[in-house]
């Protein structure tokens, strides 16, 4: 007759099969990750536009947020107006220092190839994006893109 | 006489509490982090500063007039927009100037999109770039609107080329 014989007979579960499907689970997340997103701000009510075409990723952009009070925010927070002008040419210099690794020869008087992406709420004043668009120019960004939400399908 | 201690066989085993503990803990990072981008689409335009330039009088040659309109020769074409306090469109004129014309708005600004198409196919009268004066309270939902209409239009009867170099200059300077 067949028995177990001494020992206890614990039954332990398996923790192989459950450890792999959290692997595959990271690996999911850890590929769809952009930690850029957080550089937009979507507490603010985008324009509908028919015409607006769907993003291009790949080039280099600088996100300009402006809320439905017309502040500058940057990850969300409200930037004071005498920090603007500072921070986007921060921004413009980065952004050059970046392309001169490549590119020596890149001059400061030379149009920057980032993408100034603007996104406003709605109900933004132009005179306050005007202010925004003048300084970024100053700074030598020149091709933009207007962000604004597609119509529903 | 000590007796040797035989080697018992016994069965080595991993752990694994501790490994999923911690693998729980980064995957719930990750799904707190992650953010899935709303879908949204854009509006490319290529924007150049507007530069003071010589108005024109009448056919006469760009340089006779020091003005502060944001044109450039004979090729550009100019769409003012005036807003109310609410921020809506109030009036709209568009043409080459000195020949703007009050064009009427309607909501779905149709009437402005037929304006601007006859204008930008003219053959007699080639224009290859615009600008838009735009009234200081214009809410931007109004300003896309416009841009959207503008940049639907091709240019000199080419389906293929549209409108892409837009400046947008406040009325105010």
């Amino acid at each position: 007759m067949s028995g177990n014989v001494g020992g206890s007979n614990e039954d332990k579960p398996n923790l192989v099969p459950v450890l792999d499907m959290v692997f595959q689970l990271i690996t999911f997340f850890m590929l769809v990750i952009n930690f850029q997103m957080n550089s937009i701000d979507k507490s603010m009510d985008l324009p509908v536009v028919g015409s607006a075409r769907p993003v291009k990723s790949g080039k280099s952009f600088m996100m300009i947020n402006l809320n439905d009070k017309g502040q500058f925010t940057v990850f969300s927070r409200p930037l004071p107006e005498e920090q603007i002008p500072g921070w986007i040419a921060r921004e413009a210099q980065v952004n050059r220092l970046a392309i001169r690794k490549s590119n020596p020869n890149f001059a400061d008087t030379d149009d920057l190839p980032t993408v100034v992406i603007v996104r406003a709420d709605k109900n933004t004043p132009f005179s306050t994006l005007a202010k925004i668009i003048k300084i970024c120019q100053e700074n030598g960004f020149r091709d933009f893109a207007f962000h604004a939400r597609q119509p529903d399908a | 006489m000590r007796k040797k201690h035989k080697a018992t066989d016994e069965d080595v085993e991993l752990n694994l509490t501790a490994m999923l503990d911690m693998a729980f803990q980064i995957l719930a990072f990750f799904i707190l982090t992650f953010r899935p981008p709303k879908a949204e689409g854009q509006i490319a335009l290529r924007m150049p500063p507007p530069m003071p330039i010589a108005g024109v009088a009448g056919g006469a040659n760009p340089g006779d007039q020091d003005t502060k309109d944001p044109l450039k020769d004979f090729k550009t074409l100019l769409i003012i927009v005036t807003a109310t306090d609410a921020g809506d469109i109030r009036q709209l004129y568009v043409g080459k100037p000195p020949d703007q014309q009050e064009v009427a708005t309607d909501p779905a600004l149709k009437i402005f999109g037929t304006k601007l198409a006859s204008l930008l196919n003219d053959p007699a009268s080639p224009l290859d770039q615009g600008v838009i004066q735009v009234g200081s309270k214009l809410r931007y939902s109004e300003l896309m609107r416009l841009i959207d209409v503008c940049t639907r239009q091709t240019v000199g009867g080419d389906p293929k080329t549209r409108l892409s170099k837009l400046s947008l200059v406040d009325e105010n300077g």
